[in-house]
């Protein structure tokens, strides 16, 4: 299975000063849901940025390593060469175009010239966008936002996509709705997809493989099955398992420090 | 009284213009551009140097002076508004204000400050026309009111119905998010800098060759930016109604007030405006700040 | 101000003082004798320059606490000197030509103004508020175009130069004193006042006002009590206008003028004092320097070349500043000072400067 999207070492740095990632590295191998862990502040919406590129007024920059997509390096690429070549963000707020109506949503973009998907399709993924036409992309729900961000990422004819707390601010029927909505279009489409997710449930439920970011550093990785049976994943991000006599974070092993004597 | 009507409908036709100009260069940079008044007055210098380059050939120095008024829209945007994309609003503004300086003292640089006509290279005339009802307007008058009309009617349809003119809506709500989805909003911000530089070229070849041609003409300009704030900042319906509310208030104040009171009269429109309902007729209400 | 290290402030007095160092204690000293001692050494035109240069930093001080502190954007600051020089004028007319009347005349009227430019600051904010003065702009002097109109001969009126008693104040010498200590004067009250509560009411309210009204600030006084101290000022630096020039006509204060001093504090640096001299003393001297670069290149080019190099040059550079250094001159000097401090560190750490 090739690898569609690899990271080497990235380190983005915010205001010249505040590291907010380092030494990040992971691969997406193609139609694979891969997922990215972490709680507030870990990093992982700073690693999405990085990879579908900054403005140049964000005050954001990759400072090292390299991201590349299909072997070609997109590092420090403005966003929309990287989503012509296939690679779309599905951000975590500010997702539609609220002052236009959903069917002007679904224009408001340039797809790749490899036709995937077709507006047809898109309303048969998501029939409440059909009913809801002509309405303004400001008066949606927000479980039927998030269905008109996937839409338009869909429409831009990507080969991954990028999603950014996906399950953020909705029911757990709708966020299971779409989780198994994203199994589908990897199923259908052959899309890859990294899931950046709070929701670690929701998330490894679907996934092939995941990533954990703890403080802007991946602390560990590897398959499904093989985070599933990791004590600290259970306990701190899954919420299952307790064991009596570890009371607080720092009784973790990873966090036990050495003591120092100078 | 039907005089006044349409004088009012010729003032509000250049207004409409200049202030369909304003409202594209805001809905893309989030900026008010108060180099629209030189940027008409530069329209109106580009004609005067092609009708002298090509006289007597109104068919190569209009369609020419309306692509240079164009091209110099993405000549500004690229040059100047592109650094400015993540400084505050009130320093691109001042950008803006520098541009009308450096564009004025150019032209005068080139052109000096003597009053031209261009008319007389175009080899064309400008007789008066008599309207049904007794009122009398100029040739030019009309061909104002036309292309106003035009404009506007063009502009509607592409913003509405275009996929570039959804884009360009979308773009001008949110960069980046337009951005994500494939769109390159610098493309996009120069085409509306273009338009808007159209506009006002276009404005400024009709009154230079209506009235007079000279490089204080900007003040146009700043009499206009009323009507873009009347109408509502992001809203090219506004700008409609507004110009004629303005025009209207202007005609009469010469009528049956005095000439000063008459150049002070859209910024009079302006503050009842700012004071009564500050996002204009039909623009959006300024969200509520997050604290 | 945050310094390199080794300067340690151990009582909330020291923490406050304005001059904290030995180095600047001795820069100020000698600044204020340069200044003493000038008039024996330069000509009468430097002084003049100096004069205009004073004068505009008065201006530009008052202007600096209402957009750069304040944060409240006016376009229409050549109103308010307007309106300082049109008062003086009118009481001139009516034969009341004495400072000691002309002076309170104009802070009165220099406050009613502010405050009446202040109210729709209540409810606009932002590029509004910045259309709304200039709109304010307008209207003053289409008031003061009326007023000369019917009573100045349509050319302008003529001031005499102030008298207090026998005691009358003419002359390049005379004015030079006068207006550096003005001048000297505005700077220590801007600088007490950013100090004071006042200042650090305006801070807050510019940077968040939702947010320092939550904190118990009183928005609208405080934002009215910007506009108000601010026109006073410069008001009052009408005056002083209209006696220095010795005439008042409605030309002088354009839309040309309001932006010559916007750009004073932006080439200066928005919210510094020192940022407002800076500006205010190279805005002032950017004329003649761009006449003696001319005069240098090429001697006798023709007039109507010169003003439109002028007006050009001025935009050029403040068009430079905006894209390039948005903190002005203040910033560039920063960012000089801070590279000889924090060696071999590049960046200060991150906190408000």
């Amino acid at each position: 299975m090739s690898v569609l999207l690899e990271l080497e070492n990235v380190e983005v740095v915010y205001h010249h000063v505040a590291t907010a990632v380092q030494g990040v590295s992971l691969s997406v191998p193609d139609r694979a849901i891969v997922a990215l862990l972490g709680t507030n502040g870990a990093g992982k919406t700073t690693t999405l940025r990085a990879i579908s590129g900054f403005l140049g007024g964000d005050n954001a920059r990759v400072v090292a390593g390299r991201i590349a997509f299909r072997g070609e390096t997109i590092t420090g690429r403005p966003p929309h060469e990287i989503a012509r070549r296939g690679l779309v963000l599905v951000p975590e707020r500010d997702k539609v175009f609220e002052t236009l109506t959903v069917q002007e949503n679904l224009a408001a973009l340039v797809p790749r010239g490899r036709r995937l998907v077709t507006r047809q399709q898109i309303f048969e993924y998501f029939p409440v966008l059909a009913e809801r036409r002509r309405q303004l992309a400001g008066y949606l729900s927000g479980g039927e936002r998030q269905m008109l961000a996937l839409a338009t990422a869909l429409l831009c004819q990507p080969d991954m996509l990028l999603v950014d707390e996906l399950s953020l601010g909705l029911a757990p029927v709708v966020v299971e709705t779409l989780m198994r909505l994203v199994v589908r279009l990897r199923d259908e489409l052959g899309l890859a997809v990294l899931l950046v997710e709070q929701n670690a449930a929701a998330a490894l439920a679907v996934a092939d493989a995941g990533y954990v970011l703890e403080h802007g550093r991946i602390v560990y990785d590897g398959s499904v099955q093989r985070l599933l049976v990791h004590e600290d994943i259970r306990e701190f991000y899954l919420g299952v398992g307790h064991r009596a006599d570890r009371k607080r974070y720092t009784d973790v092993k990873q966090y036990r420090r050495r003591r120092r004597w100078f | 009284m039907l005089q006044a009507l349409a004088t009012t409908l010729v003032v509000a036709s250049l207004y409409a213009l200049l202030g369909a100009g304003y409202v594209l260069v805001y809905r893309s940079s989030r900026v008010l551009n108060l180099a629209q008044g030189d940027l008409l007055t530069l329209g109106g210098y580009f004609l005067f140097a092609l009708a002298a380059a090509f006289p007597g050939a109104p068919a190569v120095s209009l369609p020419l002076a309306a692509l240079a008024s164009a091209l110099t829209g993405v000549v500004v945007y690229l040059v100047l508004m592109r650094p400015m994309a993540g400084h505050p609003v009130f320093a691109a503004v001042l950008v803006t204000v520098t541009l009308g300086i450096l564009l004025r003292a150019g032209i005068v640089f080139v052109f000096t400050d003597r009053t031209r006509h261009p008319l007389q290279n175009l080899g064309l005339t400008n007789p008066p026309r008599a309207l049904p009802g007794g009122a009398v307007v100029s040739t030019f008058d009309l061909v104002m009111i036309l292309t106003a009309a035009t404009l506007f009617a063009g502009l509607f349809l592409f913003l509405r119905l275009s996929p570039l003119g959804i884009q360009m809506r979308a773009a001008g709500e949110h960069a980046l998010l337009a951005s994500q989805r494939g769109i390159n909003f610098h493309g996009v911000f120069a085409l509306s800098w273009a338009l808007a530089a159209f506009a006002g070229g276009l404005a400024g070849m009709i009154y230079s060759s209506n009235v007079r041609l000279e490089p204080s003409l900007d003040v146009l300009g700043l009499r206009a930016f009323a009507v873009a704030l009347v109408g509502g900042l992001d809203s090219l319906a506004g700008v409609l109604p507004a110009a004629v509310i303005v025009a209207a208030v202007e005609v009469l104040s010469i009528r049956y007030g005095n000439p000063l009171l008459s150049d002070v009269s859209p910024f009079l429109c302006l503050l009842v405006m700012l004071l009564i309902r500050p996002w204009g007729l039909f623009g959006t209400r300024e969200e509520l700040e997050r604290v | 101000m945050a310094l390199g290290g080794g300067y340690f402030k151990t009582s909330h007095e020291a923490d406050l003082a304005v001059v904290d160092t030995r180095l600047r204690r001795t820069a100020l000293a000698v600044l204020v004798l340069a200044l003493l001692v000038l008039p024996r050494v330069a000509s009468s035109f430097v002084l003049d320059l100096a004069s205009q240069a004073a004068l505009a930093a008065i201006g530009a001080l008052a202007l600096n606490v209402l957009t750069g502190l304040a944060g409240q954007i006016s376009l229409g600051h050549a109103g308010f000197l307007a309106a300082g020089a049109f008062t003086t004028a009118a009481l001139v007319e009516r034969g009341l030509a004495s400072p000691l009347l002309t002076l309170p005349a104009t802070a009165l009227v220099g406050a009613l103004l502010g405050l009446i430019v202040g109210i729709p600051s209540l409810r606009l904010k932002g590029l509004y508020l910045a259309l709304g003065t200039l709109a304010m702009h307008h209207v003053v002097l289409y008031v003061a175009g009326e007023m000369q109109a019917r009573a100045g001969g349509n050319t302008g009126f003529t001031i005499p130069p102030p008298a207090l008693g026998s005691l009358v104040l003419r002359g390049t010498v005379g004015w030079y004193y006068a207006l550096v200590l003005a001048a000297a004067l505005v700077l220590v009250l801007v600088v007490n006042l950013q100090r004071s509560r006042a200042g650090r009411a305006w801070m807050a309210i510019r940077d968040r006002d939702v947010a320092a009204a939550s904190v118990g600030i009183h928005v609208a006084r405080y934002k009215l009590s910007a506009f108000v101290w601010s026109s006073v000022v410069t008001a009052l630096a009408g005056t002083l206008f209209a006696y220095q020039r010795g005439f008042v006509s409605v030309e002088a204060f354009g839309f040309f003028l309001a932006i010559e001093y916007i750009a004073m504090i932006i080439i200066g640096g928005l919210g510094s004092a020192l940022g407002a001299v800076l500006g205010a003393g190279l805005v002032t001297l950017l004329p003649y320097a761009i006449d003696a670069v001319v005069a240098a290149l090429s001697p006798g080019a023709a007039d109507y070349y010169i003003f439109p190099a002028k007006f050009g040059a001025f935009g050029l550079l403040m068009a430079l500043f905006l894209v390039f250094e948005p903190l002005g001159l203040v910033g560039i000097w920063r960012r000089v000072r801070n590279w000889f401090l924090l060696w071999p560190f590049r960046h200060r750490p991150l906190r408000a400067s």
